[in-house]
């Protein structure tokens, strides 16, 4: 039987986390889908770069994505489990599910009728996060495909970015490639302690500048888009250094593949 | 006779204005500096003239340095790409603003300065751009005090002020003179020895915004560690102002180093 699952909540509070969870220990197929959200004055949403939708298909390879037209057997099948992810900053009110008009629409568009709706914050079913009530919210997005990071550099952007430097972020996620082929998951948010640098299973042989989805998404108040553009700038490797890093990790495994993520 | 030492001051002129008023207030009349006048901070020329105006005993510092000889040190100096870009780029803005005359007076600044049995230095004996930690392999920090002669060693350069004695220390070698003959051994025992790290006055990076000094009683060996407040916000100011990236306004007035210590902080530069 398919079940069809909305699960909504302000940005940061655990939502991508607790899908995943939830589609690693699902023994039957499962889908996903990413919805913009829903958007309020003065709260502006976090741009859909793919990073939610790359990050869970990495770690859940049979994982389907509904975002992509082309047809899937797998909906028809028993035990489909869907899980739809949207950003939602106030609770949904008793009647009527609660369900922002801008949601329901884009439920529409995708021919999907929730059968559950869960929001952070409210249903006990989801973990009692540190779910912020924001009042004003500002979001800032770069493409970085085909960027590849000094891994010492990002580490002290990151630093400066999540602590305040660039304005007051709250909530910062990202896919970052390093030159030995590999991509981290960058996660934050205020709430939290710490932040969260996931590798991604899926390694690209060190040959260059890897071809795969890259992106920082930033939410916040104040954001200095300039400054942050600038020290970018600075700690992405340029073609020749980019070589000369990439060259002796090619000497030393001569017959570097692909990896690909291992079914679950 | 109580004397004050201060280091890197990185062309910070409310920070050092602050420490000077400061060992004025005490009835200071001795101070030495342990260099690093200029480099990231907004006010090259107002901290070197007035290092010249007090006439104060400065040892030449990394920065001072490389201002003068040009950006020759290995790429080893940085911990990151971001790092070397920041300090190239305050290198040159550096660079470019730093009167002739100013230029003149870091050219000719000696490496060490010496009274008595007291050592003032940048970063080690050996070099402006060797770090002195504190958590140094005993044996080679001994090294570096026993082997210059001192019996203190005033160092900078880590931006992280501290007093360390070395006591107990003993050295033996045993030495075969020919094959068949028996070796010859000698053994030393040292007296304690101290290294004193004055910290930083322009960019403190003991996880504090306060500049920091010390003030060594040569009387009675003493070192005190001072730390001392001033207008954070009116040099970050600065920093905008003259044109230098605003990151910078934001770590200095978050207690954090405008560039990080190289990974192997104790690299010398081959130069």
């Amino acid at each position: 039987m398919q079940q069809i699952w909305l699960i909504t909540g302000p940005p940061g509070c655990g939502k991508t986390n607790w899908i995943r969870e939830t589609l690693l220990n699902h023994g039957g197929t499962c889908a996903y889908l990413r919805l913009d959200g829903s958007t309020k004055e003065g709260l502006e949403l976090g741009h859909n770069a793919g990073i939610d939708q790359s990050w869970l298909r990495d770690q859940i390879p049979q994982l389907q994505d509904l975002s992509d037209p082309a047809p899937s057997s797998q909906l028809s099948s028993d035990d489909h489990l869907v899980l739809i992810e949207a950003q939602q900053f106030s609770a949904p009110t008793p009647s009527a599910e609660g369900l922002d008009p801008q949601i329901t629409q884009q439920l529409q568009q995708f021919n999907l009728t929730p059968d559950r709706t869960l929001h952070f914050g409210v249903d006990p079913e989801l973990p009692k996060q540190d779910t912020l009530d924001f009042t004003k919210l500002e979001a800032w997005h770069l493409d970085l495909q085909g960027c590849v990071w000094d891994p010492n550099s990002l580490s002290s952007f990151w630093f400066e970015l999540v602590n305040g430097a660039y304005g007051d972020v709250y909530r910062a996620k990202a896919l970052m490639n390093m030159p030995d082929g590999r991509s981290f998951f960058c996660n934050w948010m205020v709430s939290q302690s710490g932040s969260q640098f996931l590798p991604l299973q899926s390694v690209v042989p060190p040959t260059g500048r890897p071809n795969r989805p890259s992106h920082l998404v930033i939410q916040g108040k104040g954001l200095i888009p300039a400054g942050i553009r600038s020290t970018i700038n600075d700690c992405l490797l340029s073609d020749d250094v980019l070589e000369l890093q990439q060259a002796p990790l090619r000497e030393q495994q001569p017959n570097l593949q692909p990896t690909l993520p291992t079914p679950a | 006779m109580a004397h004050a030492v201060i280091s890197c001051l990185h062309a910070n002129l409310a920070a050092f204005q602050a420490v000077l008023d400061d060992i004025d207030q005490q009835g200071i009349k001795t101070i030495t500096c342990l260099g690093d006048l200029v480099g990231y901070g907004p006010q090259p020329n107002e901290v070197v003239e007035l290092v010249r105006q007090r006439a104060i005993p400065t040892c030449q510092g990394c920065w001072d340095e490389d201002i003068i000889d040009g950006l020759n040190a290995c790429e080893c100096s940085y911990p990151s790409q971001l790092a070397e870009r920041r300090g190239h780029h305050a290198h040159h803005w550096t660079a470019d603003r730093l009167t002739d005359d100013n230029k003149a007076f870091l050219a000719q600044l000696p490496t060490t300065l010496r009274r008595d049995k007291l050592l003032f230095v940048h970063g080690s004996p050996n070099s402006q751009h060797e770090y002195l930690l504190p958590d140094m392999n005993a044996f080679a920090a001994l090294e570096r005090v026993e082997t210059a002669g001192a019996e203190t060693l005033f160092c900078g350069h880590t931006h992280q002020p501290y007093v360390r004695e070395l006591s107990g220390g003993s050295i033996r070698v045993s030495v075969q003179q020919r094959g068949n003959e028996q070796a010859s051994e000698q053994e030393m025992t040292l007296p304690m020895r101290r290294i004193v790290n004055a910290g930083s006055v322009g960019e403190p990076r003991h996880g504090s915004t306060k500049a920091t000094y010390v003030v060594h009683d040569d009387n009675t060996g003493d070192v005190s560690i001072r730390e001392v407040d001033y207008d954070v916000a009116k040099t970050c100011r600065a920093i905008v102002e003259a044109g230098l990236p605003d990151v910078f306004a934001w770590r200095l007035s978050h207690g954090f180093e405008y560039a990080e210590r190289a990974e192997d902080a104790s690299h010398v530069c081959e130069r």
